[in-house]
């Protein structure tokens, strides 16, 4: 279990190394970021509908594009250079060789919704920072369910025709429970209702992640078999 | 019919006909599809 | 008889008995009081969503079983049910919005049976879609089996996110779509009806099944 997360480790590391040498991923995911709220915000009429409806939609729906940004390239890189075939012939498994990705691109996510946050409350004036730790939470938990089935996902598409459509096309419908109970229950965290009011909601997004992490760990090495 | 029933009726026959259709359709393309495979093999073989 | 002849026989047989539905449904079976004539949509399209589901189900059996077994008459099973699938899922969005129009007022409502019929529509679409961008077909075998498992998995959380959702907000429902109890006569229609929709499955999947094992999909 210990080599297991030490490889994870070593090739999400990687990852990220390359990631910030060349630093375009983030780049763009920080700047359609920007540049989706900016949108919200001039398309939005002030006096029609209060920011705190619009609010946790137009969050989720920045960090699910992000999101689908940072997915692509997950495995583009091996492909361009034959590097998966190297990897795949190294002494680490399957599991720790999808583990270091999906640890990879869940600090990827991570930091762009960080960012993404901090201009939602500059732009939205939405006073997240008295609900930090919960929102944190939903965060977490909404990101790590369809972030493991994005990694299993590009994993494949990498190796397809259109593969930039295929993820989005593909991934679509395991986003929805996420996304659906994330917004459920920003807004309710918005809104000052206390978390336990969402008990039901969490415990969706838990089993989700539950369920789908273990699988697609179970099938990644499915996908990768020659 | 009683009075006082909704005249959705059109509804009804729209479902009707776009379901015949879909499922006619279906059937058609299979049996469509077999046959050029199969000639394709006949022409192969033959 | 080869294959594709048994399900063609079949095929024709349970549209045959589609029709003796139609007549059955439309003819001799009462209009419901509240809803009217539209009710009787409810007759094709609760077994296209059984048909649909069914379809799903033994995708992802197979999905799994390939993957065990590695036996690619599994896999072709799966392509076969699944595009049969995508067209059931066709009848379901086509007759559901004609039903909900009339009773609902509304085209489309985001309820938790209606986006459930929507989401599978898109995996059976997502899972061709990947199935045709692979050329290699042991790849293309393994990656339409992850797909298939993972989208068999999902289908629960999908119904149980949209109907959370729903309950707290609910829709305001003019008439309820779907009777708890029906009268007798409403119900063997019905039930008739699941019968034609599960032939019909048969039928198609031996047919398309056919299809793949001469190497056509």
């Amino acid at each position: 279990m210990r080599e297991l997360l030490r490889h994870a480790w070593l090739i999400a590391r990687k990852d990220l190394q390359l990631e910030f040498r060349s630093r375009t991923a983030l780049a763009s995911a920080f700047v359609f970021t920007a540049l989706v709220l900016v949108i919200f915000e001039y398309g939005r009429d002030p006096t029609a509908v209060p920011t705190i409806d619009l609010a946790p939609s137009i969050l989720w729906v920045t960090f699910s594009f992000a999101a689908m940004l940072g997915l692509n390239r997950a495995f583009q890189a091996e492909l361009e250079n034959q590097a998966l075939d190297g990897l795949l012939l190294a002494p680490i498994s399957r599991t720790s060789l999808f583990w270091g990705k999906f640890g990879a691109n869940l600090v990827f996510v991570a930091l762009v919704q960080i960012v993404g946050v901090l201009l939602f409350v500059l732009f939205f004036n939405v006073p997240v920072w008295r609900v930090w730790l919960p929102f944190l939470l939903v965060c977490a938990l909404a990101t790590i369910g369809f972030i493991a089935v994005g990694t299993l996902f590009s994993a494949m598409v990498v190796r397809t025709r259109f593969a930039e459509l295929m993820l989005p096309v593909l991934l679509l419908p395991f986003l929805l429970p996420p996304l659906i109970a994330a917004v459920a229950i920003t807004v309710k965290l918005f809104a000052g209702r206390p978390l336990s009011e969402s008990a039901g909601w969490l415990r969706l997004l838990a089993g989700y992640d539950l369920a789908f992490v273990s699988l697609t760990t179970l099938l990644f090495p499915a996908t990768v078999t020659e | 019919m009683p009075e006082g029933v909704a005249e959705n009726g059109g509804y009804m026959i729209a479902a009707y006909i776009v379901t015949a259709v879909i499922l006619l359709g279906y059937s058609v393309l299979l049996a469509r599809r077999t046959r050029k495979s199969t000639s394709r093999r006949t022409d192969v073989q033959g | 008889m080869t294959l594709a002849q048994r399900g063609r026989w079949i095929t024709l047989g349970a549209l045959v008995l589609l029709a003796g539905i139609y007549v059955r449904a439309l003819r001799f079976t009462p209009v419901e009081l509240h809803q009217g004539p539209a009710q009787k949509i409810f007759y094709l399209h609760v077994p296209a969503a059984w048909s649909a589901m069914l379809s799903m189900g033994f995708v992802g059996l197979a999905s799994i079983l390939f993957l065990i077994m590695k036996d690619a008459r599994l896999d072709r099973f799966a392509a076969a049910s699944a595009e049969v699938g995508t067209t059931f899922c066709c009848v379901m969005l086509t007759t559901g919005p004609l039903w909900a129009r009339p009773i609902w007022g509304t085209w489309w409502t985001w309820d938790a049976r209606l986006t459930l019929t929507l989401m599978l529509f898109f995996l059976f679409i997502g899972y061709q879609v990947l199935r045709g961008a692979v050329t290699d077909s042991r790849l293309r075998a393994n990656y339409a089996a992850v797909v298939g498992i993972c989208g068999l998995i999902l289908l629960p959380f999908i119904h149980l996110s949209v109907y959370l959702f729903r309950t707290l907000h609910p829709l305001p429902i003019v008439l309820k779509p779907s009777a708890p109890s029906l009268p007798a006569s409403m119900l063997v229609t019905l039930l008739l009806s699941f019968g034609v929709f599960t032939l019909l499955y048969v039928g198609f999947v031996m047919q398309r099944y056919a299809l793949g094992e001469t190497g056509d999909a």
